[in-house]
């Protein structure tokens, strides 16, 4: 009879044990799945579409990162192909930087002076701001070029732009696909339709061969940071 | 000691009841709820989440491996252009973000107001244009390195609000929306707590909490495929 109790008394703790853990991690599950209660499935769709395509891409480049490194082992590149594709990477990081001078198609857009009010910088951080939402992949604001940190100020009636002083008419040049950058400017309720309220002199035209400059190398500031890893 | 041994089986069976009441309780409500399809959409975004942070993790070990291959080639052929060329891409990396960096700054904590007031429901959330108001004041105070959710600010960074989420760098982010900037700190302290935009969002209860901070650090640009990819439409003029 005693073994008997001590038997079931185990088994009784044991499948709680089991249950126990069982609901927690129920509940975490749920409590992860929670997140996306107040998503609609369109949402979660257009997310997971996201999700996927960066993993196919990021599938992709592993198996090219695999095949460079295995080129590597083998001894067969050549130190000319080595220092190529070096000067490869090297070159592309400063593109992204913005440090090269770069060609390519995209908008032209002017916005000339005299208006109900001042063209301020708000106004083309406004106008830049709506570029960057389609992928833009150079800006330049009367050829300054507009790099990450860019900063966009007000100095009296004019605007400062990378620390330079900008006079209107301001001529703010884009490289990226031409129609959907000017599809998301001429948005109902969107920039261009406040700078008509504004009744600003704007002008957008597309270009197959913008050249926008470099920024100059001293104004990419790193002085505070530090490189982890 | 048989009635201890009763009480006792008596309270494990009491809550082993409970428990089973409970967890089917929680299946059975589970399910009418929002239909299966939101659920098992939600359940394969969590995987294709949690694979694209292995793949992440792979490509990182795979590049530091190539970075160390690299490097002894460069000593064994003691080839100082391949070493100069090293050098030189680390450094033009970590200046185009695409390292990731330590340094101090401020960090800024954004959530929408927890209740509604007598105004407009649109005074109580937070909008695209709050949030990138404060990134270009950060970027005019001299901002070295940026991030919003974790995700570094590049040219072509521009967060948009949608619906209670954020989309940064194609991601999307739950609040609260965290802006990370490393810089002077108390420069960019001073400069977002001035902001009239950042009163304005506190006078409803938006929360806006800015804190100094010693040591930030920013992860460095996420790419999901080859930098050269991203930079198809641009030809270099030299």
């Amino acid at each position: 009879m005693k073994v008997f109790k001590t038997v079931s008394l185990t088994a009784v703790c044991l499948v709680m044990g089991i249950i126990v853990a069982w609901q927690y991690r129920s509940v975490k599950m749920n409590q992860v799945l929670a997140q996306y209660e107040k998503k609609s499935v369109s949402e979660i769709i257009e997310e997971l579409l996201a999700e996927k395509n960066n993993n196919e891409n990021l599938k992709q480049r592993l198996q090219e990162l695999q095949r460079e490194v295995d080129t590597f082992k083998s001894g067969e590149m050549d130190v000319k192909e080595n220092i190529e594709a070096l000067e490869q990477q090297v070159l592309a990081a400063r593109i992204k930087a913005g440090l090269e001078t770069v060609k390519g198609a995209g908008l032209i857009i002017t916005i000339e002076a005299g208006g109900l009010k001042t063209v301020e910088d708000r106004h083309i951080e406004e106008l830049i701001n709506e570029l960057k939402a389609s992928d833009v992949q150079a800006i330049s604001v009367n050829d300054e070029r507009i790099v990450a940190m860019s900063e966009i100020r007000k100095a009296g009636d004019y605007i400062m732009v990378n620390g330079n002083q900008l006079v209107p008419p301001y001529t703010i040049k884009a490289i990226g696909h031409a129609d959907n950058m000017e599809r998301s400017l001429k948005l109902l309720g969107g920039v261009l339709e406040k700078f008509q309220i504004y009744e600003f002199k704007t002008s957008i035209k597309k270009e197959e061969n913008i050249v926008i400059p470099a920024v100059r190398e001293e104004y990419i500031k790193i002085d505070r940071l530090t490189p982890v890893q | 000691m048989n009635r201890g041994i009763r009480a006792m089986t008596f309270l494990s069976f009491f809550i082993f009841g409970l428990l089973i009441n409970l967890q089917f309780k929680g299946t059975i409500m589970a399910k009418p709820k929002n239909g299966t399809t939101a659920k098992e959409l939600a359940e394969q975004l969590e995987h294709e989440k949690s694979e694209n942070a292995k793949l992440m993790e792979q490509l990182a070990n795979l590049e530091v491996e190539r970075d160390m291959l690299w490097k002894n080639i460069g000593n064994t052929l003691n080839n100082q252009q391949i070493n100069e060329l090293l050098k030189k891409k680390d450094y033009e990396y970590f200046r185009a973000g695409l390292t990731s960096v330590s340094g101090s700054g401020i960090v800024i904590t954004m959530e929408d107001a927890p209740a509604k007031g007598e105004l407009d429901i649109e005074d109580y959330i937070i909008h695209d244009n709050n949030i990138n108001d404060i990134l270009d004041e950060l970027k005019a105070n001299g901002a070295q390195a940026i991030s919003v959710n974790g995700e570094r600010v590049v040219l072509n960074t521009r967060p948009v609000c949608a619906g209670p989420t954020i989309i940064v760098n194609g991601n999307r982010y739950p609040p609260p929306y965290i802006i990370q900037a490393i810089g002077d700190p108390d420069i960019l302290y001073d400069a977002i707590e001035n902001m009239p935009q950042v009163a304005l969002m506190r006078l409803t209860n938006i929360r806006v909490d800015v804190e100094k901070q010693e040591e930030i650090i920013i992860n460095k640009y996420r790419m999901y495929s080859a930098l050269e990819n991203s930079l198809k439409g641009l030809e270099v003029v030299k």
